[in-house]
């Protein structure tokens, strides 16, 4: 697991994460707020049985939501990215029962959760620390595969406008990749732009030959 | 008879009205009869339901029909192959507005009284007197974000023309439903079984309508169990259809609904009053404390509709879940949905070996019987 508490990141591993916890286990949740006490973690907690989570998610802005996996809250927790849109989180959840490494192997593979045994104040810090760099470590993967595909698909326009200008203005590779350089440079666009308006708009000519 | 390759098994249910068939099966011994040796495990979430059922740490589960599905694209979770041999439920949910909102709605619309199942339409003068006001949306709930619930909420609002993005949606466990009603924190729910009866009893709210009123016989829950667990173990599956399909059967009769509905009150199960779980399992909508109860036969269906048996799971009823899970936007642009996920998904094959099964069944009964 990769710290993210090296003396190098220190702007992002000194600002203060907050974290929403929520247990019905008020001794345990207060024993928790206690061990993270002077660390870079601020803790809201909220008994399970509670009403007025969503405005507790919206208010406190968590950082981090620390679950116990039986919580009946865990639907909402759900739905906040996939209803809600709010931007992803990372879910640390807990499980005092049996079978918990088997529950963690298949969530383990997914996006943002990660499940831990019964929590002990103890391990607490180190627990959330590695949640956190999980989920950076994955979201930063998931921005590079976005990128890369984008870049793909911008090369692919490209290489098509290419093509199409070389069949109907009878133009070399290269005069036709200048000429779109040259388009892209006098009206402030990027290539890939020039490149897919090309496209349209020698498609739409070609279909009115077509209709001639 | 065949024999189970594991007879030890943990299902997992929530408890609400339309669980019936597995505690139906529990109780009166159809699991045993079949040679099963089942557990029945209530959980807090379908989150951590789907979680456990993923992971083997339950056998099988009671599903939202929508939720093998979004098990096996991996939406909100890892993909997982879950299939779906039998579908245990249909209909069953309503949406329930709160007073307040009732009485904004009688308000703004300058009426008496409102004609059940209630328009739609009707909410449209306070959507556009709030947005006018600069006043918060109104604000609706339902279970889970892969849900019949999510979807006929949308449908009904969409039938009315409301503006889906003039109105907040929302998740709110069950359990904590009928409170977030009473404190104002939401306007009105879409949930199943007991909790519409629960908030009219304590009159705090009004029953509109029922999903029978927006969809008609559609998959409710379903029975979801991993494609790996039923390739280790095709017979316990085939033997754990046939006694859930047998309580399925039990339950269409009313006499026996109301028994259903005293094994459902016991504090394993449901644990609740007798009083908010036997309407619905009779065909009796609750309406509001002051109105007398709408008859809606088809409220809970478990066995056979107006168009035959309900239990097999149609692929063409998968079909239109995977339209609705497009319609509300929930299939990310990387993913795409391959063509064949309603087959894989939904297994009519295996009920209907499971159909052979019981008929076998009840041939060798009759030839012994002579």
């Amino acid at each position: 697991m990769i710290s993210i508490a090296k003396p190098q990141s220190n702007s992002a591993a000194s600002a203060q994460l907050n974290i929403l916890l929520i247990d019905e286990n008020v001794q345990r949740a207060e024993s928790i707020v206690t061990a993270l006490d002077k660390t870079r973690y601020k803790v809201s907690h909220l008994a399970s049985s509670q009403i007025g989570l969503l405005k507790q998610v919206d208010k406190i802005q968590p950082d981090i939501i620390v679950i116990d996996i039986e919580s009946p809250n865990r639907d909402m927790l759900e739905s906040l990215h996939t209803i809600s849109h709010h931007n992803p989180k990372p879910v640390v959840m807990f499980s005092s029962q049996q079978d918990t490494e088997t529950i963690n192997l298949s969530v383990q593979s997914g996006v943002s959760a990660y499940v831990v045994g019964d929590i002990d104040p103890e391990r607490v810090k180190p627990i959330l620390d590695a949640a956190v760099a999980r989920f950076r470590e994955f979201h930063k993967l998931k921005d590079e595969l976005n990128d890369t595909k984008h870049e793909l698909e911008s090369r692919k326009s490209i290489d098509l406008a290419k093509r199409l200008l070389m069949k109907t203005n009878k133009m070399s590779e290269e005069q036709a990749f200048h000429s779109m350089r040259k388009t892209a440079m006098d009206t402030g666009q990027k290539l890939e732009n020039v490149a897919k308006t090309i496209v349209s708009m020698l498609r739409s000519l070609e279909k009115g030959n077509e209709h001639d | 008879m065949i024999k189970p390759e594991q007879s030890d098994i943990t299902l997992g249910f929530i408890p609400l009205t339309d669980s019936a068939p597995l505690i139906v099966a529990k109780e009166l011994g159809f699991f045993e009869q079949w040679g099963l040796n089942v557990t029945l495990q209530k959980q807090n979430s379908w989150a951590t339901l789907r979680d456990k059922l993923h992971a083997g740490v339950l056998d099988a589960a009671q599903m939202l029909a929508p939720m093998p599905i979004a098990s096996a694209l991996g939406l909100g979770s890892s993909p997982a192959n879950v299939i779906t041999p039998l579908v245990l439920s249909l209909n069953g949910n309503a949406i329930t507005i709160s007073e307040a909102l009732l009485q904004e709605v009688l308000k703004e619309n300058n009426i008496a009284n409102i004609t059940l199942p209630m328009a739609g339409y009707l909410l449209q003068k306070v959507i556009d007197k709030r947005r006018n006001r600069g006043l918060p949306k109104l604000k609706f709930a339902t279970v889970f974000p892969y849900s019949c619930h999510f979807y006929q909420l949308r449908d009904w609002l969409k039938a009315s023309k409301v503006d889906l993005d003039n109105v907040e949606m929302v998740v709110v466990p069950p359990v904590s439903m009928v409170a977030c009603l009473e404190s104002g924190e939401i306007d009105g729910f879409c949930v199943g079984g007991p909790w519409n009866a629960k908030a009219v009893r304590a009159g705090i709210g009004m029953t509109a309508l029922t999903s029978f009123d927006i969809w008609q016989d559609s998959p409710e829950k379903v029975l979801g169990l991993l494609e790996s667990f039923h390739q280790k173990n095709p017979n316990t599956v085939l033997l754990l259809c046939a006694a859930l399909k047998q309580a399925c059967a039990w339950l269409e009769s009313v006499p026996n609904r109301f028994e259903a509905a005293r094994l459902l009150c016991q504090p394993a199960y449901l644990d609740a009053a007798l009083d908010v779980i036997a309407p619905s399992l009779l065909g009796s909508c609750l309406t509001h404390k002051s109105l007398p109860p709408r008859s809606i036969p088809s409220y809970n269906q478990f066995s056979v509709s107006n168009n035959g048996c309900i239990n097999q799971p149609e692929l063409v009823r998968g079909e239109w879940l995977i339209k609705h899970m497009v319609s509300a936007g929930q299939i990310p642009p990387d993913i795409t949905i391959p063509l064949d996920l309603v087959g894989r998904v939904f297994r009519p094959d295996i009920y209907q070996k499971m159909r052979l099964l019981i008929a076998d069944q009840a041939e060798q009964f009759y030839r012994r019987s002579g």
